[in-house]
């Protein structure tokens, strides 16, 4: 963010930089994952990295939507109430007898149909995005009580849904979750970069004053922003009935926030404008790394909290010290061009596609 | 709460009276209004409510009109607080009610019921305060509560709410924790955590495995008073059998899914357990799902991994059945609210004097067992009455 | 027109639009429920939003300067547990306070100098905050019972009364009076409006940023501190998860009072108002006897409605102050 920085033309500058997922978080996971082959070398078995995997993808496939929000400068809290919901649609809908594929659509399209509700509230109301997701928050939530009366729905699992909740690899190989994230990551990432509909995100969160003169819809730009996001949290929802089983009213709770941090963490940020792909997968991976290493080293959940806020203390200071080196390096560089505006065309190639 | 009176006196209702009625004298749990009401003719009430005030024993008539008369008719304004809404309290509030309608039937009194709980982002301390507050403005009779606040911020709360008038009953609340002289409540109704759950939970896995092994627990969020009395408990039986090691811990959140991760994160390192320890039946359910994710074998009798969780509730119950869950430490939502309620109506109505402390029974549930508590628990769940 | 003029001229008044909604809702809860006016709840819906107000109240600074501060629920929760640690460990209640405050201002601190002293992103260093103040109180509690004090000026703090009002509804409108002062008549204040609505602009205009997102922190951070205070006071006795979910509460409290997450709008008083606002809809659906399953739709459907009228009452206010024809103006008015 620009704004903390006392000079304007340095913060375009370390923006330009901060943008790019942080190698410092890159270091600072390697020196992590060697720290945790001492405590426990089954750490670095693949069955771990297997399940590690298959534990980010919730987070990672909501991280994605909660990125797109926060290029087009947005917020999306109700992330985690909604992939409750589309959870209990899907569940509920196998248990009144429809064919399996169409309670997956179904609950995707709750998602999506949740996501809408958000644009709506707030580019025809007028509501702050803050307000009108923590709306959807609640009543998503509530909608999931009133509707399971507080006793989760079960007996839904069935073969395939087992397949499609990742308990069973397809061919012994590779779960199907993670296959989904993927391909969406694959998908948003060449939308991002490649897409009209990519830079027109870029250029509503980067001012969305400036993308309107320019003839941009903003909030044409802001609905499909939120749909998506709706349409990851629903998806994520279908995906995560199937891993836990049943679906407790409760499901999904507080998965905001995970999001939202994966997100930041990643390079994006609350101002609009900045995000990536990459930085995505990097911040889901990384929450749920410090969650997975901690359980196995035997840190108790009381120290686990300070343990987390520690490191992403750490991961933003090691991202700061290697920003500032290769501020150093590169200052000259940076100069010639006037505006380090993170568009999709700075994005660094070795990003997945 | 709405009140619709779906009150329909048919053989269904009246099955289920019989059914709870007798599945109580065979638990032994019932007596509570028999054996505290009055001495003489107590005894029978039970049994002429059994016939739907039909038949039954000489004075049992006599007394219930008697009683009939004390009440005259009385509604009596309840307040029901659980910390959350869940499987475990709505399987309470249906054998509430059913105990209600049981009374109203007999005795005459009538019930409005209104609960209310914590949902969603707002503070539990906080909300269950104002709850019990605005209840208390509102002249209510008689509040429920069970609360993850903390035991001294409660008191002054309680205290405010009896000096108005409003009689506060704990339930399910880890008492055992609390000096009993500083509790402002009229009656604690509940079980023992460290030693009719953690213990009990502890010893089976203990005898399970033949006093050798290693476990890992999955708690939840820490901090709560329900953990640290179960883990009392856990760790007395652990000291008693010096063969069995806990190897690992990790939170779970008391959710299913989060239980599972937890699981699976604690089998990386200690693929050689013998048994898991879930302090909820839904993270020991997650535990289960964990265990055959690693390709690791469950529990069959003989070999495999011991899984334990604790609730008592129908879906854990079926689990136990379909050999997900190797047993579960039944804290007896049934009794629970049956007790409850006897408890209240005794106080209130009949200015009795209660217990300071009530313990209801609690159950171990296993494959061989599970048939009895599951109908126990069923024979409530379509009570004949809503409030 | 006069009666458009009459209204636009009330609905111009800072922050009339969500009071108008206030005081409806406060007339509904008062028919359909006796008791929502009666001295016991008027009395206890004050002293149990304290602390949501005083939290909002100091968020604002942030807020109104573009930033976010997550960091202030555990904030009030640890320096609740260090207020009462030295309470019940014998220091006289200045010392007390003076231990709950420091906390306060620890936190400010620490968030100040990595927000805006290392220039990294504010959500992820009030996140890390948050995260480690609840567990350091976790870690603390575990060790510590904090199950109250027995020395009664300490408690008086909040449970005092003068002229029948409770002492701490009085020391947070004393905080709030003080607080809306330093940002409305201060040239400070100007200054961390300056920040909020563009950083650059105010850079150029000599205004020191950094200094300036420094000491919002650091006011956020005593503000809930004090909070926290006043809090142990009010409760003697401090639990694991206090605070707990109180920033979202208190961000939403602020925002529904009118002040923008995007920085350089808002007031002490629409904060509190918006604060207050919540807390009175809590308590008064509890009164009227709401399902709880009903509870977090119903509590959604009157923020957005409460918001959207103070956004429609806006527009219309932009549209009729300016000279428009009367036919968009009836138009206008249809639409509302």
């Amino acid at each position: 963010m620009s704004s903390f920085l006392n000079t304007p033309s340095l913060g375009y500058r370390v923006e330009g930089l901060l943008a790019k997922p942080g190698s410092g978080l890159v270091a600072l996971l390697v020196l992590f994952i060697i720290a945790m082959t001492f405590v426990a070398p089954s750490f670095l078995s693949f069955g771990n990295w297997e399940n590690i995997a298959n534990q980010a993808v919730f987070v990672l496939l909501l991280a994605l939507g909660m990125t797109i929000v926060l290029i087009a400068r947005g917020i999306d809290l109700s992330v985690g109430s909604v992939m409750g919901l589309s959870a209990g649609v899907a569940a509920f809908l196998i248990n009144q007898g429809l064919i399996f594929p169409l309670a997956l659509l179904a609950g995707i399209g709750c998602g999506l149909i949740c996501g809408l509700l958000n644009a709506l509230m707030i580019t025809k109301l007028g509501l702050p995005d803050f307000v009108a997701t923590l709306a959807m928050l609640g009543v998503a939530r509530g909608v999931l009580f009133l509707w399971t009366e507080g006793t989760p729905f079960t007996r839904y699992m069935t073969p395939e849904y087992r397949l499609v909740g990742g308990q069973v690899k397809l061919g012994g190989i590779i779960t199907i979750p993670i296959i989904v994230a993927v391909v969406l990551c694959i998908l948003v990432s060449l939308m991002l970069r490649k897409s009209l509909i990519g830079r027109h995100l870029y250029a509503v969160g980067g001012s969305p004053d400036a993308a309107r003169l320019s003839g941009i819809s903003v909030s044409a730009v802001k609905t499909f922003a939120y749909v998506v996001s709706g349409g990851c949290a629903g998806l994520a929802g279908v995906i995560l009935a199937g891993r836990a089983t049943n679906v407790a009213p409760t499901l999904g709770t507080g998965y905001e926030i995970l999001a939202i941090t994966a997100a930041i963490i990643g390079g994006a940020a609350l101002t609009g404008g900045q995000g990536r792909m990459v930085g995505a997968i990097l911040g889901a991976l990384t929450i749920t790394l410090i969650a997975n290493a901690m359980n196995i080293a035997g840190v108790t959940s009381e120290w686990q909290q300070v343990v987390t806020g520690i490191i992403l203390l750490l991961a933003i200071l090691l991202d700061r010290i290697t920003a500032y080196f290769k501020k150093r390096q590169t200052s000259a560089e940076i100069e010639q061009s006037p505006q380090q505006e993170p568009t999709p065309a700075t994005a660094p190639r070795r990003a997945i596609s | 709460m709405e009140t619709t009176p779906t009150r329909n006196e048919n053989g269904t209702s009246g099955s289920t009276r019989r059914n709870i009625l007798g599945a109580g004298a065979l638990m032994g749990t019932l007596g509570l209004l028999t054996a505290c009401t009055t001495p003489p003719g107590g005894s029978t009430a039970g049994g002429g409510s059994g016939g739907g005030g039909g038949g039954g024993a000489e004075g049992s008539a006599e007394f219930t009109d008697a009683v009939k008369k004390l009440v005259n008719g009385r509604t009596l304004q309840v307040g029901f607080t659980p910390p959350v809404l869940s499987e475990y309290y709505t399987q309470m509030e249906n054998a509430a009610f059913t105990r209600m309608a049981q009374l109203e039937d007999l005795y005459g009194v009538q019930w409005k019921w209104e609960k209310s709980s914590p949902t969603g982002n707002f503070n539990a301390v906080e909300q269950q305060i104002s709850t019990v507050q605005t209840w208390t403005s509102r002249k209510f009779d008689i509040v429920f509560i069970c609360t993850g606040a903390n035991f001294a911020t409660m008191q002054g709360v309680y205290k405010n709410a009896m000096d108005a008038g409003t009689s506060i009953f704990q339930f399910n609340q880890p008492v055992e924790l609390y000096p009993i002289d500083q509790i402002n409540t009229v009656s604690n109704i509940g079980y023992d955590n460290r030693w009719q759950s953690g213990y009990v939970a502890g010893k089976f896995i203990a005898d399970t495995l033949k006093g050798k092994g290693k476990i890992v627990q999955i708690m939840g969020p820490s901090g709560s008073d329900w953990t640290k009395a179960r883990l009392i408990g856990f760790n007395q039986a652990m000291a008693e059998n010096p063969g069995i090691e806990v190897v690992g811990t990790a939170d779970g959140g008391y959710l299913r899914d989060k239980g599972l991760s937890a699981a699976q994160d604690l089998l990386t390192r200690h693929r050689d357990i013998n048994a898991i320890y879930g302090e909820n039946e839904d993270m020991a359910l997650g535990a289960s799902q964990a265990v055959d994710a690693a390709g690791l074998k469950q529990w069959d009798g003989s070999e495999g991994i011991v899984i334990v969780g604790a609730d008592g509730l129908l879906s854990g119950m079926e689990a136990i059945r379909n050999g997900k869950l190797t047993a579960s430490v039944d804290v007896n939502s049934v009794d629970n609210a049956i007790r409850m309620i006897d408890t209240a109506f005794q106080s209130v109505v009949l200015k009795n004097y209660v217990p300071k402390i009530s313990n209801i029974t609690t159950h171990l549930v296993t494959k061989d067992n599970v048939d009895a508590h599951a109908a126990y628990i069923n024979g409530i769940m379509d009570p004949a009455k809503k409030y | 027109m006069s009666i458009f003029q009459r209204s636009s001229r009330v609905l111009a008044i800072d922050g009339a639009a969500v009071s108008i909604v206030f005081l409806i809702m406060c007339a509904y809860f008062a028919i359909a429920s006796p008791y929502f006016l009666s001295p016991d709840n008027i009395h206890n819906t004050f002293v149990e939003s304290v602390s949501a107000v005083l939290l909002a109240a100091g968020l604002t600074f942030v807020l109104i300067s573009g930033g976010i501060d997550l960091s202030i629920g555990s904030n009030i929760g640890l320096s609740a547990a260090m207020t009462l640690f030295a309470s019940m460990n014998g220091a006289p209640t200045v010392l007390a306070l003076l231990a709950g405050v420091a906390t306060g201002l620890i936190f400010g601190l620490v968030n100040g100098a990595f927000i805006a002293g290392l220039g990294v992103s504010d959500f992820i260093v009030t996140l890390a905050t948050l995260s480690v103040g609840a567990g350091v109180l976790q870690v603390f509690s575990a060790s510590t019972q904090l199950t109250g004090t027995a020395d009664s000026s300490f408690l008086a703090l909040a449970r005092g009364e003068v002229a029948g009002i409770p002492t701490g509804v009085l020391i947070a409108v004393v905080i709030l009076f003080v607080l809306e002062i330093a940002l409305i008549k201060t040239p400070f204040g100007r200054t961390i409006y300056a920040v909020g609505i563009n950083p650059n602009a105010a850079y150029l205009a000599a205004v020191s940023v950094r200094r300036t997102k420094f000491l919002v922190f650091v006011i956020s951070g005593i503000v809930a501190g004090i909070g926290g205070v006043l809090l142990a006071s009010h409760l003697n006795s401090v639990q694991p998860g206090l605070g707990g979910g109180y920033e979202l509460t208190a961000i939403a409290g602020c925002v529904v009072g009118g002040v923008a997450l995007a920085g350089g709008r808002g007031s002490i008083w629409r904060a509190a108002l918006g604060a207050f606002f919540l807390s009175v809809l809590s308590r008064g659906l509890q009164l009227i006897g709401v399902d709880p399953l009903w509870f977090s739709i119903v509590t959604g459907a009157a923020i957005v409605a409460a918001v959207a009228f103070d956004r429609g009452a806006q527009k219309w206010l932009q549209s009729t102050l300016r000279p428009v024809s009367p036919v968009a103006a009836a138009a206008t008015q249809n639409a509302q």
